[in-house]
């Protein structure tokens, strides 16, 4: 599984008028595509302000004092507002808490659900266009150095060639998205007959000119060449007829009539959806270049000529030039990243020493910079993250130090006179009710060290793609490369118009379970209720197709059908989006059914961290213990374990475990020094002295060995195994 | 649980519409449940099925529109709406009748007509004045009670005795004509920091209510704000602090001590742990418990967290759409649910239990397909002792077999 986001060492604190809170200290951790990651803790643990980091929207008092947040080969703590406008939303999107404060009160809902979409659309369109064509430019580059080397007449016909794929590919996502557009709408209209004629047979009285109009609408959609063919004329007439045969049922009250049509028209377009579909993308070169019209013949045999005929024509030569060019891009590519290895070790010795130097500084960063970009291929389709962020990372940690060399002395100053008033207070025997503020502002050593620390890892990147130079399969990347290129081009011809995004608007409030959507996407968010409101807010998120969603307690003010519902819903886009969800939340029983990984958090730390297996059944940190004992569960019957105390003040951490005040299993090494993380299993990590090998043995509290017992007993076949 | 059988509340066949531009909305229809005293009574539903209404009208926070609410045996509220439907259909009934009828016949038809509206006219009078007078009522009988403690003492002291009874017997008048029935039955909110005067010191906060009842010693009310704080596991210096200086818990803690500084016989909690952390639930939850043993407090627990419905209430009522679906003891309803409701919304309840949610199916309830209402009409029928359910006659005869 490919990582899709990375936290490295994130610490953020907050100026406030009584001194600095440090709301996260010192967090890592991966999202893979396709996993939820849960993170838990009590309000004030940092778990909010680790999501909204990744959003970039922190408060305007934040100081982010270190740390990177890797995703699609940026540094999402570095990069501009500008750049944040076109992830935000789109590549990552977030579903706040209390649903009424993310809804515009004096737009409709329909609108603020199409507003990102029509705006969105455009750009992505634009983006889409600018991919395609740079990335068929650098492709017929590296064809023309690889494969032609110098012959004239070799480059033109090459060049030729990548034109050639251009014209034909848009040929095929036209034809194909004509082809989706009419198989979607006849599956809706099967969708739709099937409810209506439930509720047909069963005479509930429910006003259906909506849902008719929809249907005749959508079936008169369906008709396309390759779905309904043959009895398309017989679809239209039966879509204009319903019209009139529902009125009449209005008034008779007898709706045989009605329901024999509609059941004609599924059966139709029944037969039609299960159909093979053409290949688009033969369909499409042959259309463009033979000149021909297509034979007439059935779908499989059509399918077979047009593939010889474009392998013949085109395809095996492309193939076979475009792989050369990749294997040729590659090989430049790993021959400056030898290059790239030498000059950051060099680098190395320049930031080794004592107290660093502007000049040499500066004129290390640029040449390491110039190195590592040179590194970049630009036929490769995943971004390099680390690669594209090195030289950003670079520049703001040298940044951090020169500033906080003058800022450091600056402080040394303020020291030393407050220090001075301090001992002359202290001398005449009174205790002064203010503190002496620590002189440097910024930990030097800190800063040189998270230096070291990226070029080395930069290093140990480079060196482990070399080593797996060998194992790279040209072929499949090719491939890969055509995908890409088929996408992008889809991307371009989606175009959103305000019918499609309203169509599109009201499919996604029915994904999202809101009935009646034609009449609701009319409504202002005050008519509707706390649920409906918190799906308007999810609709609004998926509406932009992110990557990555953040859920922040989004079903924490809803009831459990609902929550149920809503959980569902994510868990299911999650996998058909392959999406990526980092899910916050304080309920136990939510984070066992979406989580994949579990990460809980107490005062700014990760205190524990493992698969919800792990952290479930073998829980190892005692906060996690005392979260899990503090909720009751159906078969509790004995008094619950509340958390005694509150969280610590953040503006004074603790020195040791920050939990341990609160811990009745806390040691006295617990107060004075802060335990690292111990590896319990391969996936399982936690933060507590208990793990030491030195410390005593200690049972989690009785209610969880418990609960535990009780929960092997009911899903025993599985945790047999 | 409670170990005796004095019925604290008897709600009967409580109705409770809106009206809206399009008709009436029935938020809570025809819903009968009694409370006995010193148990939990739970309430559960999905949001907008009328359980927060309920809990609402009880308070008397609205006018309902038809049924009764009886509190120690006293009418508390009364709705006209049964009263005018009948007489309405008196009326009908007798133009119906009387179309085809002789004239002696139809005399006859008429006086009886008109002695049923006269009947129904006097019952939705009785509702009315009962509504109105139940405070007075009580205050009355408080009244008289102070009285009859006063007066022979009154008659033997003498001296500056007496001028300090007399002082004393005109303040606990003044405080029981001030009593209201009401303030016996407390409500819990569910946003601690929205149901909280932000521009309040807590001590005026919680003893608002002991002020608005006529208490006027500042001295007792210092010590009884106090004793309250404490008993709510806050101290005594919390109470010239401001809501916002305290945490989610801790404000709930204030809801807490505001409602039972009234020394109530009832408490309506209406989601009172749902907006806090569960670490400060269990808090609460074990707060409220400790209470409840203390003072004997029956509690009527609107939530939709059922892990904490089921821990803490002795008996549970489902509702569904202004329905009461289901009610049984707590054990029982989720050892045997029957309605189709019910098990969808235990099968949708999140347990810390990864391989058992990875597992979990929710269960979907589509009243059109599971029940067929068209002839057999519904009611709220007992199965077993204790456990009720909405269902019709064939259900009925289905449910019998069930638990068989």
């Amino acid at each position: 599984m490919d990582t899709k986001l990375q936290v490295r060492n994130l610490r953020i604190s907050f100026r406030t008028s009584n001194g600095k809170v440090q709301a996260v200290r010192g967090i890592d951790f991966d999202l893979n595509t396709g996993e939820t990651l849960a993170i838990v803790g009590e309000s004030g643990s940092g778990k909010s302000v680790t999501s909204k980091a990744i959003l970039g929207i922190q408060a305007g008092n934040a100081i982010t004092e270190s740390g990177e947040i890797i995703y699609d080969g940026k540094d999402l703590l570095k990069i501009s507002e500008e750049d944040f406008h076109k992830i935000r939303g789109d590549k990552i999107a977030m579903i706040f808490q209390d649903p009424m404060s993310s809804l515009n009160p004096i737009v409709k809902i329909g609108r603020q659900l199409t507003e990102a979409m029509l705006l969105k659309g455009k750009a992505r369109q634009r983006e889409s266009r600018k991919n395609f064509n740079t990335y068929l430019k650098h492709l017929s580059n590296a064809m023309v150095t690889s494969v032609a080397q110098g012959d004239q007449e070799k480059a033109a016909y090459l060049k030729d060639m990548c034109k050639r794929f251009n014209k034909f590919e848009f040929a095929h996502i036209d034809l194909e998205s004509k082809y989706n557009t009419a198989h979607e709408a006849a599956l809706e209209v099967i969708d739709l007959i099937d409810i209506l004629a439930f509720e047909l047979e069963k005479n509930a009285s429910k006003d259906a000119t909506d849902r008719i109009n929809d249907i005749s609408v959508q079936a008169k959609a369906a008709v396309n060449p390759y779905v309904v063919s043959d009895k398309a004329d017989r679809i239209q007439t039966l879509a204009r007829q319903i019209k009139g045969q529902w009125k009449r049922a209005k008034k008779s009250g007898k709706n045989q009539e009605l329901l024999q049509s509609l059941y004609e028209i599924r059966d139709i377009l029944k037969a039609a959806v299960n159909q093979p579909v053409p290949n688009f993308f033969r369909m499409g070169y042959y259309v463009t270049f033979s000149g021909k019209p297509l034979p007439d013949m059935p779908v499989e045999e059509l399918n077979e000529y047009l593939r010889e005929y474009l392998d013949k024509e085109f395809m095996l030569e492309f193939i076979e030039n475009a792989e050369k060019a990749l294997e040729h891009s590659a090989d430049c590519s790993y021959k400056k990243m030898q290059e790239a290895i030498a000059a950051l070790q060099s680098g190395l010795e320049v930031f080794a020493v004592d107290k660093l130097q502007k000049k040499p500084c500066h004129q290390a960063m640029r040449t390491l910079s110039a190195a590592v970009k040179a590194t970049i291929d630009p036929l490769s389709i995943e971004k390099d993250s680390l690669t594209f962020t090195f030289p950003y990372s670079l520049q703001s940690e040298i940044d951090t130090y020169f500033s906080a060399i003058g800022k450091n002395a600056k402080a040394q100053k303020v020291y030393n006179k407050n220090k001075r008033k301090y001992d002359k207070i202290v001398a005449k025997g009174k205790t002064p009710d203010w503190e002496v503020a620590a002189a440097a502002v910024t930990d030097l050593e800190m800063v040189k060290d998270n230096i070291a620390r990226l070029l080395n890892r930069q290093i140990d990147h480079y060196e482990s793609l070399l080593a797996e130079k060998e194992k790279r399969d040209y072929q499949q990347q090719t491939v890969d490369v055509i995908d890409y290129l088929k996408t992008n081009a889809s991307g371009v011809v989606a175009k959103v118009t305000r019918n499609i995004a309203k169509r599109r608007a009201i499919k996604l409030m029915d994904e999202v379970g809101i009935a009646e959507p034609h009449k609701r996407y009319n409504q202002y968010p005050f008519e509707f209720s706390g649920g409906m409101r918190q799906r308007i807010v999810i609709a609004i998120a998926l509406a932009a197709d992110p990557d990555i969603l953040i859920c922040d307690e989004p079903t924490t003010a809803l009831d459990v059908t609902i929550q149920s519902q809503i959980l569902e819903l994510i868990n299911k886009l999650k996998k058909e989006r392959q999406l990526s969800v980092i899910f916050i939340t304080h309920d136990l029983g939510v984070v066992a059914n979406m989580a994949d990984r579990v990460a809980v958090m107490y005062a700014g730390k990760i205190v524990e961290y493992g698969t919800a297996e792990d952290v479930f059944y073998h829980a190892a940190h005692p906060y996690t213990w005392a979260l899990l004992s503090s909720m009751p569960d159906l078969d509790t019957n004995e008094k619950l374990e509340a958390i005694p105390g509150t969280p610590p003040n953040m503006i004074y951490p603790p020195v040791g475990d920050a939990f341990a005040p609160r811990n009745k299993y806390a040691m006295q090494i617990d107060f004075e020094k802060q335990p690292p993380m111990f590896q319990i299993s391969e996936t399982h990590f936690a933060a507590t002295w208990l793990l030491h090998p030195d410390a005593p043995k200690v049972d989690p509290p009785k209610i969880i060995l418990d609960r535990i017992a009780r929960m092997k007993n009911k899903g025993g076949d599985e945790n047999a195994e | 649980m409670p170990n005796n059988d004095e019925v604290l509340l008897h709600v009967e066949n409580l109705c409770q519409y809106f009206k809206m531009s399009g008709g009436e909305l029935k938020a809570v229809d025809n819903v009968s449940f009694d409370i006995k005293k010193g148990e939990v009574f739970g309430l559960v539903g999905e949001s907008g099925c009328g359980k927060t209404t309920t809990g609402r009208s009880i308070i008397k926070l609205y006018n309902i529109t038809s049924g009764s609410i009886y509190f120690k045996g006293i009418r508390i509220a009364a709705g006209k709406r049964s009263y005018q439907n009948a007489i309405k259909k008196a009326r009908e009934d007798y133009k119906k009748a009387s179309a085809g009828a002789s004239p002696e016949e139809a005399a006859q038809l008429k006086a009886q007509m008109e002695q049923t509206v006269a009947e129904q006219k006097k019952l939705m009078q009785d509702a009315v004045n009962d509504q109105r007078n139940c405070d007075k009522e009580y205050s009355r009988k408080l009244q008289q009670e102070v009285k009859d403690k006063y007066e022979p003492l009154l008659e033997k002291a003498t001296g500056e005795e007496k001028d300090k009874l007399n002082k004393e017997y005109r303040n606990a008048m003044y405080k029981a004509k001030k009593t209201k029935l009401v303030t016996q039955i407390q409500m819990i909110f569910q946003d601690p920091i929205a149901s909280l005067d932000p521009r309040m010191t807590v001590r005026e906060i919680i003893a608002e209510g002991l002020v608005i009842q006529g208490e006027r010693d500042k001295k007792v009310i210092e010590d009884k704000v106090n004793e309250m704080l404490e008993l709510v596991g806050l101290v005594r210096e919390h109470a010239s602090r401001y809501p916002h200086e305290f945490s989610g818990g801790q404000r709930q803690r204030i809801g807490v001590a505001r409602a039972i500084i009234m020394n109530p016989e009832l408490i309506v909690a209406d989601e009172p742990v749902s907006a806090l952390d569960v670490s400060v639930q269990a808090q609460v939850i074990n707060l409220l418990n400790d209470l409840r043993e203390q003072f004997g407090l029956t509690i009527l627990f609107i939530a939709h967290n059922l892990s904490v419905v089921k821990y803490f209430s002795d008996r549970i009522g489902v509702m569904y759409y202004g329905n009461m679906v289901e009610m049984a003891s707590s054990d029982e309803l989720f050892l045997n649910p029957l309605h189709p409701y019910t098990r969808s919304l235990l099968s949708a309840i999140p347990l810390p239990d990864p391989v058992y949610e990875k597992k979990r199916q929710r269960i979907t309830y589509n009243p059109l397909a599971e029940h067929d209402y068209s002839v057999d009409k519904p009611s709220f029928r007992e199965i077993k002792p204790g456990h009720f359910v909405h269902c019709n006659d064939a259900e009925f005869a289905h449910y019998k077999e069930i638990l068989k």
